[in-house]
């Protein structure tokens, strides 16, 4: 069976810090999708963790304007600054083909709970337009568990969740919050843990991420080509998943 | 870069015309970790799957629980001899165990044992202290592999304490298990000043770049595959082979012959 994967897990741009052969263009991004077979990607601009949220959302959204392919994601802060969520900011998102948002809250210093977002995260809760939630990139397990707590019904994507088995924190939340998803960029990592989070769960739970330009596509890719897994349930992972998710976006 | 052996294994999980060695194992459960399938038994079904010849391993139990000890080491290669063989712990704050499994250490020796597994962070004593040395003299006249657990901001396990066990032991088989983690310019300089330290790549594969880096500069015959399993999948870090910038050639030498040349040395290889 041949499967075609979408990307969860990818971002363009030049890291300030050295990252071996990051994609500095969105051509060139699309270009080793080719070569990885990924069909379609969210993909992030690395300029919105390191340097500001607010312009490397636009540079996100010049980059990926001719890239049917990319579906965008942007970075939020704290709505009563204005730096990022405005009161056009669904709409913006609409006309920027932006599809999920990304909230780093350690690396930009603010709490990602209720008295910060308020109602805009029930709204992003009610558009189910997806968050993603690095674990290795400003965002705490305990963070997490304090979000969903207050925004259960949030639909929320752990992304690059650790090179430590992370079950006994990431299970919990499986169980508890039907909207949780897990991405393997380093999920695949561990012997058996995507097939063990896909026997426990249901494969439905879990979505396809590179990590590219930090990890290796063909990582993960191998990991759910040969997982010990129906190929119905690879295909969920690589594809479906992600595309009903994506799909069922409403701005 | 075009692979035959990356369209290969795409198709079918493993490659047909070599075997590959994992000389960085572990096995069964351990405290800050949930491993959904860390038993020799999973172990060994998922070596058959991904074409895994032989896997050397050091037992979490005979690390880190001086009550069972190596034990649990020779038992699981006693149930897969034709799959297994076994690092012989060496935990520095137990000398007594250290002297009981050096006096019968002749046993195990190629059945069983193929050298020692020295695990410095986590015994909180550094390589080059004097309570390692009983076992690095015998892996010094005997050519043993030593398989040294480095990282590269440690003081016990870290370039310079490797660099003076190198210095001392130029007999022994030094395997610096992760490299000397993000210290990769000290790991190739190590590999340069010595001819008996090899590159362990378990860790080095999470990231892309320091396979490249590795690859580009020191001995490609010195470097040798290793995943920590139950840690981590053969699928995963094979695809990272796959995925470097390094040729096909250089991928066999590292996911299969360097390994099969040390290991060679002290076993017949099972056909």
């Amino acid at each position: 069976m041949k499967f075609k994967f979408f990307d969860a897990n990818l971002y363009v741009g030049r890291h300030a810090k050295t990252v071996y052969k990051p994609a500095a263009e969105a051509e060139e991004l699309i270009k080793e999708m080719d070569r990885q077979s990924i069909e379609k990607a969210i993909v992030w601009h690395i300029a919105q963790h390191n340097f500001s949220p607010a312009e490397g959302n636009a540079m996100l959204s010049a980059m990926i304007r001719k890239h049917p392919r990319l579906c965008g994601c942007w970075t939020i802060l704290p709505p009563q600054t204005g730096e990022v969520i405005t009161r056009c900011f669904f709409r913006d998102m609409k006309e920027n083909r932006i599809a999920a948002l990304r909230a780093f809250p350690d690396i930009h210093r603010f709490l990602l709970n209720r008295t910060v977002f308020g109602g805009f995260l029930d709204e992003v809760s009610d558009r189910k337009i997806p968050l993603l939630l690095s674990m290795e990139k400003g965002c705490s397990w305990e963070g997490v568990y304090n979000l969903l707590e207050q925004y259960p019904a949030l639909l929320c994507i752990l992304c690059d969740i650790g090179v430590w088995g992370t079950n006994r924190y990431t299970w919990p939340l499986l169980e508890n919050y039907k909207n949780v998803y897990l991405e393997t960029s380093l999920l695949a990592i561990g012997h058996e843990q995507v097939e063990a989070a896909a026997k426990k769960f249901g494969a439905g739970r879990i979505v396809f991420g590179s990590g590219f330009p930090e990890r290796y596509p063909e990582s993960s890719i191998c990991e759910v080509l040969h997982c010990n897994l129906l190929d119905s349930d690879k295909k969920k992972i690589s594809w479906t998943n992600l595309d009903s998710i994506i799909s069922g976006v409403r701005l | 870069m075009k692979s035959r052996l990356r369209e290969e294994f795409y198709k079918t999980g493993r490659f047909k015309d070599f075997p590959v060695y994992d000389l960085h194992g572990h096995m069964g459960s351990l405290c800050a970790i949930h491993f959904p399938a860390p038993d020799a038994d999973s172990m060994v079904k998922s070596m058959e799957k991904s074409g895994v010849k032989m896997l050397v391993f050091c037992h979490h139990a005979a690390l880190l629980s001086p009550d069972i000890g190596n034990r649990a080491n020779i038992e699981a290669v006693r149930r897969y001899p034709e799959r297994l063989r076994a690092y012989c712990a060496i935990n520095p704050n137990h000398p007594k165990i250290i002297e009981k499994d050096l006096q019968s250490f002749d046993r195990y020796y190629g059945n069983t044992y193929v050298g020692f597994k020295f695990l410095a962070s986590y015994h909180g004593c550094s390589i080059t202290n004097p309570r390692y040395e009983s076992a690095l003299n015998m892996a010094e006249e005997r050519k043993l592999m030593v398989l040294l657990h480095t990282w590269g901001s440690s003081d016990l396990c870290g370039p310079a304490q490797v660099r003076k066990i190198a210095e001392k032991y130029p007999g022994a088989r030094i395997l610096l298990g992760h490299s000397c983690h993000n210290a990769w310019d000290e790991a190739v300089k190590l590999t340069k000043d010595f001819p008996n330290v090899y590159l362990e790549l378990c860790a080095v594969l999470n990231d892309r770049g320091p396979l490249e880096k590795l690859a580009g500069e020191a001995d490609t015959g010195r470097i040798v595959f290793g995943t920590d399993l139950p840690w981590f999948s053969y699928n995963y870090y094979i695809g990272a082979v796959l995925g470097a910038d390094i040729t096909d050639e250089t991928r066999i030498k590292i996911l299969s012959s360097n390994a099969e040349k040390l290991l060679s040395e002290h076993i017949e290889i099972p056909s």
